[in-house]
């Protein structure tokens, strides 16, 4: 064993994000679980406080006609934004929502200011420190504007403004695919491509979007990979990152 | 006292408020320890203010939409039950169409506070957590062996190899990324093209594609600004300016 200093340095850094990480992970365990105990539990206690219990023959009903479908969705969004969120952010991002819309936007613009690496500590800790803080924001607008919802409320539904709030989404995606296209226009043409033939064609999947991300998503990520792999060809492997988990 | 009365009651505000100030100390207590692990493994601290400063500038355009999200289900649900479910776990585009839904499985005709009874409230609220709750279920069971299992894709393989898909992380997660934004941008030219009612027509809406173009616009300025002529702090800001001017041509653009 090496008794350099900065090997021993490195190897303290890793014994204490090794120790993080399980604690992460028993704290996000922890948290899901009681998030999800307090959410099931409330509808009973408000139901008990109004008078009225929920109809489990109802709720059976409805699960079969649209739970089904998100329980789906729900499982292709973790498989998918997992690795995209890391496993801190991962737990924050599953608990408090709203990821295609905000939280996996702004954990990849945080990546991208910083400069950090998929798979690295640093991006642990970058996409952790990103969604909490993106989570807390969004806590406290939604606090204030539920404070000030009287006097918010003709502002908020002025018709002059209705298109503005209509664009939230096309904006968003207007930004950051200015950023992300122009360093990868060889990838983004295939799923963009693709995706505008199949919408003009089947205009009504338009109302599904969401379900059209997986597919869009698997062409993005084979192009990529053949442009890795033909950038590979001519190279020697390099060594091991050492910003790696390990 | 009527149905809407007792949803925007202070004992919906009670429960909903408490469980949202739940989540709010989860998120404290993963910022803290984020921060001090990065300290421990010799992160530079202005790396990581800068992660908070831009993911919070970050937030609050979309959180005001969100908000109108709250407005919106407020009429027919009461304002404390949005509220809790667009600051936790909800998203903006499931709540609406899941409340909806939910509201016609149970024999409403839509969802209203007219039609509205105690016991289809609570039957709603429960089909509204249950239906998405699968991605913390995940998270509980799977979230550690997952991110275990993607880690070995960048760590060498037992016989001494490196994974043939060693470098590969960044790339894919940028071009998954950028699969996302494509969905997107597609269905508003698709929209644009065929959504008139008739196949090619080119008499959809087309406001959502004049947003992208503004939008995109705006950020090519500000990554101009901020490599060419190295004003780096408008990093922070570039998405959520970006993003402010792309919805203020919206309302030139409907008018048109």
């Amino acid at each position: 064993m090496s008794n350099n200093p900065e090997t021993k340095t490195a190897r303290t850094a890793d014994e204490t994000f090794e120790k993080y990480s399980n604690r992460t992970h028993v704290i996000g365990r922890i948290s899901c679980l009681v998030t999800l105990i307090l959410l099931l539990s409330a509808p009973f206690v408000i139901g008990s406080y109004l008078g009225g219990m929920p109809d489990m023959g109802a709720f059976g009903k409805g699960f079969l006609s649209i739970g089904i479908v998100w329980m789906i969705s729900s499982i292709a969004e973790y498989l998918i934004y997992t690795p995209m969120l890391g496993s801190g952010g991962g737990y924050l991002a599953f608990i408090t929502g709203n990821l295609i819309n905000m939280k996996i936007p702004c954990a990849i613009n945080a990546r991208d200011i910083v400069g950090t690496k998929t798979g690295t500590k640093e991006n642990e800790i970058i996409s952790t420190l990103s969604i909490a803080t993106s989570s807390l924001v969004t806590i406290l607008v939604l606090a204030i504007g539920v404070a000030c919802l009287v006097p918010l409320q003709p502002v908020l539904q002025s018709p002059t403004l209705q298109p503005a709030f209509d664009s939230v989404v096309p904006a968003l995606f207007g930004a950051m695919a200015y950023k992300y296209y122009r360093g990868h226009m060889n990838i983004a043409l295939y799923p963009l491509i693709f995706m505008a033939v199949l919408f003009m064609l089947i205009p009504s999947l338009v109302s599904n979007t969401s379900m059209m991300i997986l597919p869009s998503g698997l062409i993005a990520i084979l192009v990529a990979y053949r442009i890795f792999k033909k950038g590979q060809e001519p190279q020697v492997t390099p060594p091991s990152d050492p910003e790696d988990l390990s | 006292m009527n149905i809407l009365s007792k949803l925007n009651s202070p004992f919906m505000y009670l429960i909903c408020g408490l469980i949202i100030l739940f989540v709010s100390i989860v998120c404290v207590v993963f910022i803290i320890r984020a921060w001090r692990a990065g300290k421990a493994i010799g992160m530079d601290t202005k790396k990581m203010r800068t992660t908070v400063v831009s993911s919070a500038t970050f937030a609050v355009v979309p959180s005001i939409g969100i908000l109108l999200g709250v407005i919106a289900l407020s009429g027919s649900l009461g304002t404390p039950w949005p509220w809790l479910r667009l600051s936790v776990i909800g998203a903006l585009h499931y709540e609406t169409t899941v409340a909806e839904a939910a509201a016609q499985a149970i024999g409403m005709k839509t969802l209203s506070a007219s039609e509205m009874t105690a016991s289809g409230f609570s039957t709603i609220a429960l089909l509204m957590s249950f239906c998405i709750m699968w991605g913390m279920v995940l998270s509980i069971f799977f979230n550690k062996k997952y991110s275990n299992a993607l880690k070995g894709n960048t760590k060498k393989k037992k016989n001494g190899k490196p994974s043939k898909f060693k470098g590969f992380g960044d790339l894919a997660m940028t071009a998954m990324f950028i699969g996302l934004v494509s969905a997107y941008i597609g269905s508003y030219i698709g929209d644009f093209i065929s959504g008139g009612g008739k196949l090619f027509s080119f008499s959809g809406d087309w406001v959502p594609l004049g947003v992208v173009v503004v939008s995109g616009l705006c950020m090519a300025f500000f990554i101009w600004l901020s490599e060419k002529k190295n004003v780096k702090w408008v990093d922070n800001f570039s998405i959520a300016v970006s993003m402010l001017v792309g919805m203020a041509a919206a309302i030139g653009l409907k008018q048109i």
